[in-house]
């Protein structure tokens, strides 16, 4: 029985292993990672370009398979998961913050936020209402009927965070979220996240090589050559 | 949406088309229920004519309130002139019952109609050409009479008519019953009673009924057994426009299949962010499904607000055909087609378009929930 109900972390990784093939030639992305999550976690995985970080981070979100080992969520070994109940556990347990916003182009802010509730079932008027309230305490009420090509990046990504929360995840997976920000707009959402982790208790990973996500992180995991050098509890 | 136009469009023409022959003929000569005795619908010579006529009058007469009926004298016969002849088909009509029941008298180009003078005939202007006659001028006409000998008369051409049909042009003459009757030495005889119910509808009631009363030796025929072929025409026309539908349902198909295959490729980073953010592959292949639904419905409305904008003016004034009118005048259509839309045609047309749609949805809808999202997001 892979069911570890009694579980305390959120996610579990256990000798992950990941190859790709490239024109054949097998490479190792990641080479037996071993990484527990706990809730209320701030961790950032750190590594430069190729190290494995994104990988890493789709495995856990259950967007790509390992090649070997385990992975848990909520005690959950999501190996034995069909296409539909994975997609079941992104939609209602992750909510993901992408490097490039990834938001509907042709929805407006609102309806971004919305569409991820939607999803679940939940009513108009709570979606509305909800999503109203999460634009607000990301600062960009003003803008929730805006489409995204009308928007900032930072505000774009803004919206990305509320849509990621929208769902009351366990976790939320960052990938590269400063990447296409400037730094003030970057520090702004780096705080806006550190508040939602200290105030709502949502638990972030982070992968980045941005030395202002590493320098907020409460936990920092370095990856190199598809493993973990250092893994460092920050103050 | 072309393909919803073209099928309601070619639909309506069709049956309207083959309609107006089927009415053409009721009307110009048929009529909806014919009186024979028994065997002159295999041999309409005189020996078949009725000779208790009265028999036939009483059995009518219960329904005169909702019928009209005619009675007529037909025979073979030449029609001579002092240049040519022709074999023709010599119909005996009292001028005003024939009025009720037929619509020959309407097309008459030239002259008059027949007004019951004796010695007056009506022929087609192709007839009147062919023997080279002018109205008032005289010709001879011969048939066999009753008892075997021939009989002729000279009549004068009083009016020249043309119909829809070329065919039956040919082959008609009209003169006064009575003098059919001398002629043929047949006072008193008839070759048909023509009744027509007021109502079309009850035509199958009446036959029947009239059947009924009548004793053994005579025979009650309806348009759909005097007409077999063009009865037939119009039910396998009925069944043949389901092959209309599938060749415009399979065209419809592939077009949505390249549509939806473009819309899927085009969206494919989209379709990888949804199921990234948790849309399951049974939402995302039914909301690709329901686009291509709302597709075929959106074709298929405008497709039929094209088409009536089309039908309805056009089944008003008709389509004027005057440049095909050899060809439609020898079946009989008329050079103008006024088109008849059914209630069945607008019915296979708002299910079968959607449905075809949806169809064609299926394959790129797989094609979707094939993706894998982490390859569509790397894709951004």
């Amino acid at each position: 029985m892979d069911t570890e109900k009694s579980s305390s972390n959120i996610v579990r990784v256990e000798g992950v292993r990941k190859v790709y093939h490239d024109n054949g030639v097998p490479v190792d992305a990641l080479r037996g990672i071993n990484l527990t999550v706990s809730p209320g976690d701030f961790s950032v995985i750190a590594g430069p370009s190729g190290s494995g970080k994104t990988t890493l981070l789709n495995i856990v979100g259950t967007l790509d398979k390992p090649t070997e080992g385990k992975v848990f969520l909520d005690g959950e070994d999501i190996a034995s998961k069909t296409r539909r109940q994975l997609a079941d556990i992104r939609l209602r347990k992750i909510g993901f913050v992408f490097q490039a916003y990834n938001l509907n182009p042709v929805l407006s802010a609102l309806e971004n936020v919305e569409f991820t509730m939607m999803l679940r079932g939940v009513e108009a008027a709570e979606r509305k209402r909800k999503g109203l309230a999460l634009l607000e305490e990301l600062g960009i009420g003003e803008l929730a009927h805006k489409r995204p090509n009308e928007m900032s990046g930072g505000q774009q990504q803004r919206v990305a965070i509320a849509r990621a929360i929208s769902n009351d995840p366990r976790l939320v997976l960052a990938d590269e979220p400063t990447a296409n920000l400037d730094s003030e707009t970057a520090v702004r959402l780096l705080e806006l996240m550190e508040r939602l982790n200290h105030h709502d208790g949502i638990t972030f990973v982070f992968s980045s090589h941005d030395p202002q996500v590493i320098g907020r992180a409460h936990r920092l995991l370095i990856l190199k050559d598809g493993q973990i050098a250092t893994d460092k509890i920050v103050q | 949406m072309i393909g919803v136009i073209a099928l309601v469009l070619t639909d309506a023409i069709s049956i309207g088309m083959m309609q107006q022959m089927l009415t053409n003929q009721i009307g110009a000569d048929a009529g909806y229920i014919q009186i024979h005795r028994k065997g002159f619908q295999t041999d309409p010579s005189l020996k078949n004519s009725i000779s208790n006529a009265s028999t036939v009058k009483a059995a009518i007469s219960k329904d005169a309130a909702s019928c009209k009926t005619s009675e007529r004298l037909r025979t073979f016969g030449l029609v001579s002139s002092a240049y040519n002849s022709s074999g023709v088909s010599i119909v005996g009509i009292v001028p005003d019952d024939e009025k009720d029941v037929t619509t020959i008298h309407k097309y008459v180009v030239k002259g008059s109609y027949l007004r019951d003078n004796p010695d007056e005939i009506i022929m087609s202007t192709s007839t009147a050409d062919k023997l080279r006659l002018e109205l008032g001028d005289k010709v001879v006409i011969m048939a066999s009479r009753v008892d075997g000998s021939v009989g002729s008369e000279a009549c004068r051409v009083v009016g020249l008519f043309e119909t829809y049909d070329s065919g039956f042009d040919q082959t008609h003459v009209y003169i006064p019953l009575t003098t059919a009757q001398d002629m043929l030495g047949a006072p008193g005889r008839i070759s048909e009673f023509v009744v027509n119910p007021v109502n079309p509808e009850r035509t199958e009631t009446v036959a029947r009924r009239l059947e009924a009363d009548l004793p053994a030796g005579f025979e009650v025929l309806t348009f759909k057994q005097m007409l077999p072929i063009l009865v037939m025409q119009l039910r396998l026309y009925d069944q043949t426009i389901y092959i209309f539908y599938a060749i415009i349902a399979i065209a419809l198909i592939f077009g949505i299949v390249n549509t939806m295959l473009m819309a899927v490729i085009e969206r494919t980073h989209e379709l990888g962010v949804d199921m990234a953010i948790g849309m399951s592959n049974r939402r995302i292949f039914r909301m690709i499904l329901t686009e291509a639904f709302y597709l075929g419905i959106i074709g298929t409305a405008a497709g039929l607000a094209v088409s009536l904008a089309v039908y309805v003016p056009l089944s008003r004034s008709g389509w004027d055909l005057a440049m095909f009118s050899e060809s439609l005048n020898s079946i009989g259509a008329g050079t103008i087609i006024y088109p008849v839309l059914k209630a069945t045609t607008l019915i296979n047309t708002i299910v079968i378009i959607p449905l075809a749609a949806v169809a064609g949805a299926v394959y790129p809808a797989l094609r979707a929930v094939k993706l894998q999202p982490v390859e569509t997001i790397r894709m951004s």
